[in-house]
């Protein structure tokens, strides 16, 4: 037996844009035009999701499709799902397969949670003894033992998409396609569902997953696809992964200020934001660093209204709402004199120690003597850090192992000796 | 666990069929979900599916003997609230399917591009949640029957033709899902369709034996309704119950090649853009 299940072999999908006809009336009207000859143009108005898309899944492996917003990654799992059919190209699927395209998909509101569980079950395709011997799982997992007697259309959006995750979590597919749906629930929730995968995946369950998490992807799968504009780019080890997708999001960035409102550049308060950018220690912008090397922050001014106390002010965050950095010139005891005219300021850091992901800058500036905020732009200025996919979670900090045989037994490790390699510097 | 092979995306009618097997379950499930919001939040509940025909029969009963004087048209040798129960539960089956096939696509445009199994599902759902109704509303019929029967005026005698009753909704319902599976995907691409496939279905049930026995004086108005191949579906229901002998061959087997090819085509065409759907829906 063979010991791919699923494969994607130049597979092109296209979209119409527009030129859709939704009544009749446009359906006649179209027709005649075409009759006098007057035919509009529609290989223009077409768009290629996916264009000569390849990758295969092996049995009882973890894939990642990642991508930046538009690649085309859920069009590939809707390809893959049979939702979709390709334009061009060849998909095979082997083994029963489930896909949670979007959680609680086929929910009815006016339906309890129970009768839910029941019709969602059946739509992903398990038979109805299956769902009453997981009945008692699937509700303990969503944790909505109390409320499974309550129409859905009650239920808040967070248990609601809990009870959607928990059904697909227990439908024991060859199979499990899913989209992006961990974003749901608290982080408790998350965790859990990231061991539940974790659990499927040994039980023998193949598994695609989409996502932005990096984080979640690399917690989860062993190889991944990257999709970028509709070409997959590199499929290989989840954290190279990682890497290619980084480079393919710093690279989308170089075209970046220009889209920056003018009157945001010259506003009444005084100060306006010119540039903001990221050098390195040649001096050279980048958007694409290595985790722990120096970076130099650089901010152009244009200071219409002096300010002689004034605080500048450099937060960094990823995508959650929380900032990683704030440095604040006020609480570093100093103050700059941004008299009328174009100013430079510059923050150096020696090195940022964050893992690998995209980061964006935002700048304030007060006056001190006011304690008024006279700018603060939107998150919009990023960052790339790579750090080779060595570490997960928010830090990359400097370390290394040591290991030393206490007792000695008959058991032996061999990967002892990854472990003791694994060492990192910079 | 199961090791069937699957292309995704299989054109044969064989492996269609041995799909709609494999989600036999969530045809029952779908079904049942159809009924069980029908009458959710409704405090009659299931007793909607007789008070429907139920309510149409005297509203035409009291029209048609009360009302106007319509006794030269009116010849149906039974109580005419019979006549016109018995029309109207086939009826309201035919068309309950059709409406609700109609938007069966449509009204689960989150599953059609959010879920992959067979597309059938939907049209057939619907006119098994009509299906449902119906063997409700017949068990009424036998209600009916005896009270007329016990109240003087007309004797019913049961005969063996009551055996063919399955044969005449056999064919009804290979009608039903041919028409249906049109309907639905037409309506996908044009939501016009639903308007006009109302309208026609609301004219379809006076311009046929419903309600009315067909003009037997061969006018050309009584040949044209004559064409509608519910109309021998609906006759045959009263021959083979209330008049105790079976269907006119002619008319039936017209109705039942009609029915036939009516499937083939409608499903062809189903299959054939069901892989558009969730891009054009």
């Amino acid at each position: 037996m063979t010991d791919l299940v699923a494969s994607f072999s130049h597979v092109s999908k296209r979209f119409r844009l527009g030129e859709t006809h939704d009544s009749l009336r446009d359906l006649i009207a179209s027709a005649g035009s075409r009759l006098i000859g007057r035919r509009k143009e529609s290989s223009r108005s077409a768009f290629w999701a996916l264009d000569d898309v390849n990758f295969e899944v092996r049995r009882g492996e973890a894939l990642g499709i990642i991508g930046p917003n538009g690649a085309g990654k859920s069009t590939a799992l809707k390809l893959l799902a049979g939702i979709l059919l390709p334009e061009k190209g060849r998909i095979e699927v082997n083994g029963r397969l489930a896909a949670l395209i979007e959680v609680g998909a086929g929910f009815h509101g006016d339906l309890t949670g129970r009768e839910n569980v029941f019709l969602n079950g059946a739509i992903l395709g398990m038979d109805k003894r299956d769902i009453c011997n997981k009945l008692d799982a699937i509700v303990a997992f969503a944790g909505i033992e109390r409320f499974l007697d309550m129409p859905v259309k009650r239920y808040s959006s967070g248990m609601y998409a809990r009870l959607g995750f928990a059904i697909a979590a227990h439908v024991d597919p060859d199979i499990l396609l899913v989209d992006e749906v961990l974003s749901v629930g608290d982080a408790v929730f998350r965790l859990r569902c990231i061991d539940r995968m974790n659990e499927l995946l040994r039980g023998g369950t193949t598994l695609v997953f989409v996502t932005h998490n990096l984080d979640q992807m690399q917690s989860v799968c062993q190889r991944a696809v990257v999709i970028d504009r509709g070409k997959s780019v590199f499929s290989g080890p989840s954290r190279e992964a990682v890497a290619h997708y980084l480079k393919a999001m710093s690279s989308s960035y170089t075209t970046r200020p220009t889209d920056i409102p003018s009157n945001e550049q010259d506003r009444a308060d005084g100060v306006a934001l010119v540039n903001l950018r990221c050098l390195d220690d040649a001096d050279e912008e980048i958007v694409w660093a290595r985790s722990r090397q120096p970076v130099r922050v650089e901010v152009e001014l244009r200071v219409a209204r002096p300010i002689p106390k004034a605080v500048i002010e450099l937060n960094m965050r990823a995508s959650v709402n929380e900032n990683l950095l704030s440095v604040n010139s006020g609480r570093d005891g100093s103050t700059f004199n941004l008299a009328s005219g174009l100013h430079r300021v510059v923050l150096n850091i020696p090195a940022l120690p964050l893992s690998g992901g995209q980061y964006f800058w935002n700048l304030r500036i007060w006056d001190a003597d006011s304690g008024t905020a006279k700018l603060d732009t939107p998150f919009r200025y990023p960052l790339v850090l790579d750090d080779g996919g060595r570490t997960n979670g928010v830090l990359c900090i400097a370390h290394d192992w040591q290991h030393k045989i206490e007792t000695e037994t008959h058991v032996a490790f061999p990967d002892q000796q990854a472990l003791i390699a694994g060492r990192i510097g910079t | 666990m199961a090791e069937d092979s699957l292309k995704v995306h299989t054109a044969s009618i064989a492996g269609v069929g041995s799909e709609l097997v494999r989600y036999r379950q969530l045809l029952v499930s779908l079904t049942w979900r159809d009924i069980r919001i029908r009458y959710k939040q409704s405090l009659l509940g299931v007793a909607w599916a007789v008070l429907l025909p139920l309510s149409m029969m005297l509203i035409f009963t009291f029209v048609f003997t009360r009302a106007i004087d319509t006794s030269s048209v009116l010849k149906v040798n039974m109580p005419y609230a019979l006549f016109a129960y018995i029309g109207l539960v086939p009826w309201t089956f035919f068309s309950q399917s059709l409406t609700g096939c109609v938007n069966s696509l449509v009204a689960n445009r989150n599953l059609v591009t959010k879920v992959y199994f067979p597309r059938e599902v939907f049209p057939l759902s619907c006119v098994g949640g009509a299906f449902v109704d119906f063997c409700i509303a017949m068990a009424v019929l036998v209600g009916l029957v005896a009270y007329f029967h016990f109240s003087g005026t007309w004797t019913f005698t049961p005969r063996t033709t009551l055996l063919f009753l399955p044969v005449v909704v056999a064919v009804q319902i290979v009608m039903s899902v041919g028409i249906g599976m049109m309907l639905a995907m037409a309506n996908l691409f044009y939501r016009d369709v639903r308007q006009i496939a109302g309208v026609t279905i609301q004219l379809l049930m006076f311009v046929s034996n419903v309600v009315v026995p067909i003009p037997q004086d061969g006018s050309l108005l009584g040949r044209i309704i004559a064409l509608n191949p519910m109309v021998p579906i609906i006759g045959a229901y009263r021959d083979c119950v209330i008049h105790g002998h079976l269907p006119g061959a002619g008319g039936f087997i017209y109705a039942t090649v009609v029915a036939f090819i009516v499937l083939v085509c409608g499903w062809a065409c189903f299959r054939r853009a069901s892989y558009r759907f969730a891009e054009c829906i």
